[in-house]
């Protein structure tokens, strides 16, 4: 692939340095304008392919509330969410349901559960 | 009247990070009054991960950062009546309350810690011309909606105001399969965090859109457009500058506001500048015995950030419950200098280590200097920017021959 230049702005902590990249589509040529290290790791998942935690909600039977909040266990490809999302819509619980409980197992075989991030008791 | 050591009004993560610590510090009686069916306050809803980073080294979500605070604060063994709503509080520490359960309540606390939290600021309070449909919320009112009740408030929507939670939505909305049009913005900076506008917004090809503002709402039943304009340095609208956008749904993530009116009840003296109470850093107020922590202080932009207030007051609070504070105290006011739009806490009670948190007026994209003068403490950070609040500590020792009021200013270094 061709050199191209990108912009970033780092997440890894609050300061947010905004870094100019210049790369060749998977490897970094050169950055500025990162105030530490940390950055390299980022911008080099970041080229490769941007990992998120998913977080959202999934439809529940026999509870107070009609969702509960769910949670990947772990990064996931962020282009991964839209089939995700879609896949999630036809998953429902049943009450109760405790909190890190698995919903979903290895959800699109990225090797991520999606989890209860609350307990929901039978009402 | 029933009679309890600690009473906290409010079980945020504010009320049960202070119930939990009033508890640890020797209280033996603490007893937390909630509203709502549960414990947690806003957090139920807050269902993205960030939470407790920095108190807990972990990435939890909202919910998950509660439950984790609910289980300390049962196996301190914290009573909590839920349901329940405080309707007055006087200076002399009586609660009157009402629930279901428990009827018209009259609580006799030695001493209180307030964590009724903040409201959203809505459309009346900025003003906005134009007809009144429905599908007009606030962010926070739109994430209750979508993360607690499961429906999706619109299909196409414009936000106005880039506050975290209007953020927030408009990833959160976006994954629920709604169009966001853009945010829009008054400011010529961001209201949120630097990571909400890079993770929420640029992560989802969202647009943000600097010193714009919404000047027009259309529709008759529902929400059928909105009309933004640009805005001069003075913040008004550049004529010739309109836009019509077509949409169904507009939230506003326009500012919160601490909610006071229990404060006011009980005489406690409020600052204007937070509209939160007038503070030492035993996180006292006004009225001795009367503590306060978290977002009805002040607003702050990290749960971290509550969660200290709370240790602080919980633990302040069963103090003054057991006794062991002297009569007449001494304090001294901490007064906003140069470039501090608002800080807390606002006096000096010469018991702890001073811990600040100053929100700059301008955003200053290089090298600062906090100064606290006296002692003439200067603490540096790489920046100082609105939207994130800065949090330096002047040590007890450095504070104790201070006779005049403590300034503190943001310079350029």
């Amino acid at each position: 692939m061709a050199v191209e230049k990108r912009h970033f702005v780092c997440v890894v902590c609050p300061i947010g340095c905004e870094i100019d990249v210049v790369h060749d589509g998977s490897k970094i040529i050169s950055m500025e304008g990162n105030k530490c290290e940390k950055s390299l790791e980022f911008v080099s998942q970041e080229l490769i392919e941007p990992m998120r935690i998913l977080t959202t909600t999934v439809r529940i039977e026999g509870a107070r509330w009609p969702v509960i909040p769910v949670r990947t266990d772990k990064a996931v490809p962020k282009r991964l969410f839209p089939r995700i999302m879609k896949q999630l819509r036809s998953v429902e619980l049943q009450a109760p349901v405790d909190i890190l409980d698995v919903v979903v197992t290895d959800v699109l075989h990225t090797g991520a559960n999606i989890i209860a991030t609350r307990s929901m008791p039978r009402s | 009247m029933m009679e309890v050591d600690v009473a906290v009004i409010g079980s945020g993560p504010a009320g049960l990070t202070a119930a939990i610590h009033a508890h640890n510090s020797g209280a033996r009686k603490v007893l937390l009054l909630e509203r709502e069916e549960e414990l947690g306050g806003i957090l139920k809803q807050c269902i993205h991960n960030g939470f407790g980073l920095e108190q807990f080294k972990q990435d939890y979500t909202g919910p998950e950062y509660a439950e984790r605070l609910i289980k300390e604060s049962e196996q301190a063994g914290v009573q909590c009546f839920l349901n329940t709503l405080v309707t007055d509080l006087s200076s002399d520490r009586v609660i009157a309350a009402l629930s279901p359960e428990h009827g018209a309540l009259e609580i006799k606390a030695r001493s209180i810690v307030l964590a009724m939290g903040c409201r959203e600021r809505t459309r009346p309070s900025i003003g906005i011309p134009g007809t009144r449909p429905a599908g007009i919320f606030t962010a926070g009112v739109a994430q209750r909606f979508v993360n607690m009740d499961g429906y999706l408030p619109g299909k196409k929507v414009v936000i106005l105001g880039s506050g975290d939670i209007g953020l927030i939505m408009a990833r959160r909305l976006t994954l629920e399969g709604a169009k966001v049009i853009g945010v829009y913005e008054i400011m010529n900076y961001p209201g949120g965090l630097k990571r909400n506008v890079v993770q929420c917004l640029n992560d989802f090809d969202i647009p943000l859109y600097l010193s714009h503002t919404v000047t027009e709402i259309k529709g008759k039943e529902r929400v059928e457009g909105v009309v933004v304009s640009k805005v001069d340095g003075d913040l008004h609208p550049v004529p010739g500058s309109e836009q019509s956008i077509e949409c169904d749904t507009l939230l506003l993530s326009v500012g919160l506001i601490p909610e006071n009116e229990l404060s006011k009840k009980a005489g406690i003296e409020l600052n204007t500048a937070t509209r939160g109470p007038v503070t030492t850093e035993t996180m006292e107020t006004s009225v001795p015995g009367i503590f306060t922590c978290g977002n009805v202080s002040t607003v702050f932009d990290l749960v971290d950030y509550v969660a200290q207030t709370g240790a602080a007051a919980g633990a302040f609070a069963a103090r003054y419950a057991s006794g062991q504070v002297s009569g007449s105290r001494q304090s001294m006011d901490v007064v906003a200098g140069e470039n501090v739009r608002l800080l807390f806490p606002q006096r000096y009670s010469f018991q702890d280590d001073l811990v600040l948190f100053v929100r700059a007026a301008e955003p200053v994209e290089k090298p600062v200097t906090i100064e606290v003068t006296p002692p003439g403490s200067r603490i540096n950070r790489l920046y100082a920017r609105p939207n994130e609040m800065l949090r330096v500590k002047v040590p007890k020792e450095k504070l104790a021959e201070v006779k005049q009021p403590i300034r503190v200013s943001i310079r350029e270094k």
